[in-house]
């Protein structure tokens, strides 16, 4: 009980995504955090105020890590086919031709 | 990107990149806005006085305490990325041996801050001229934001007194010649770079157009002897000269 109860706790604090999510996520990042600065120094520069590029360029950091950091399904659409440990059970492993596995 | 702390650095990691990129970018957007600043210095009056460097020294020095007039226009000095600009008037005498740099001291200065700077106490409140100030300009006086009458790279000062007297280190001041009155300037930017007073013009940047007083010379001890005048109050904290004694009307010898 108090194990499930940890591994649940572990999965969301690690917040595990697949590979296409880890991709997915990587351009996000790039894309809105870019668009963040370049927005943040346009407007600033149109409205000749400085502030308003720090609060644009704030906000927008603020949004990229709301939108990548939880592991959303999104993230999680293609899930690895993993081998089962008793798929792997047959399998024989030598490690300098003495047998470990 | 496969668990919750790498993404965490690596969105962070990339934050500092674009904050980097565009912080430098809004130093260089700067280049790009014209500047035309303007100014002149007159004299007013110079006298020569003799003091101490403090009230229990024996050492007697001579002191010059010089009023000015100002008028400058350095409200193009105002950019976006201005935070505020240091405005400084220096006096410029040679040196008595040949061969030696002038010597420059600082006379008055003030802390002029864009409309983008917070309210600090430091900052220059420009005096409202008498022509314009109204009955209850009295009551707004104690404000604690007090409204300058100009926008902030605007100065009209007639006979105003310095800030601080300037001494020599040899002591000795009366009867120096070609002294004159030169207007410097420090713009400290939000981000980017400290810039000073240009001469020349470089770009969409002219140089300063004027600036500097004819020039002087320094009477001797005791002519045109008045109240000294010196800037008294939070201004005048730094003054050297009689700071434990103030100097009454008419009285110091």
């Amino acid at each position: 009980m108090a194990d499930q109860l940890l591994d649940q706790v572990r999965d969301a604090v690690e917040g595990q995504i697949d590979f296409e999510g880890q991709r997915l996520a990587e351009m996000i990042t790039t894309v809105l955090l870019g668009a963040a600065g370049i927005l943040a120094f346009f407007v600033g520069f149109m409205a000749q105020d400085i502030k308003l590029s720090v609060y644009i360029g704030l906000a927008g950091t603020a949004l990229t890590f709301v939108a990548v950091v939880p592991p959303w399904p999104v993230y999680n659409k293609n899930p690895e086919g993993w081998l089962s440990s008793h798929a792997a059970a047959g399998i024989t492993i030598d490690v300098d031709g003495q047998k470990v596995g | 990107m496969h668990s919750s702390l790498v993404r965490v650095q690596n969105v962070f990691g990339f934050f500092t990149t674009v904050a980097f990129t565009v912080a430098a970018v809004i130093a260089l957007s700067t280049f790009i806005h014209p500047q035309s600043p303007s100014a002149s210095v007159q004299l007013r009056n110079v006298q020569i006085v003799r003091g101490r460097p403090h009230y229990y020294s024996y050492k007697k020095e001579e002191y010059a305490h010089i009023k000015f007039d100002l008028d400058t226009d350095l409200n193009s000095l105002f950019n976006w990325n201005t935070k505020q600009v240091f405005l400084y008037l220096k006096a410029i005498y040679p040196s008595t041996k040949a061969g030696q740099p002038a010597s420059e001291a600082i006379i008055w200065d003030a802390i002029l801050a864009s409309d983008s700077a917070p309210w600090h106490q430091n900052h220059y409140n420009h005096p409202v001229p008498k022509s314009k100030s109204k009955p209850k300009s009295k009551k707004s006086a104690k404000d604690k934001k007090a409204e300058s009458p100009y926008p902030p790279g605007e100065i009209h000062l007639t006979n105003q007194r310095p800030k601080y007297q300037i001494t020599d280190i040899t002591g000795k001041l009366q009867n120096r010649t070609d002294v004159v009155l030169e207007l410097g300037w420090n713009v400290q930017p939000w981000v980017g770079a400290l810039v000073w007073t240009n001469k020349k013009t470089y770009g969409a940047w002219e140089g300063l157009q004027g600036g500097v007083s004819s020039s002087f010379d320094f009477p001797e001890v005791g002519k045109k002897m008045k109240d000294l005048e010196t800037e008294k109050g939070k201004e005048g904290h730094r003054l050297e000269v009689g700071g434990e004694h103030p100097v009454r009307k008419g009285g110091r010898a």
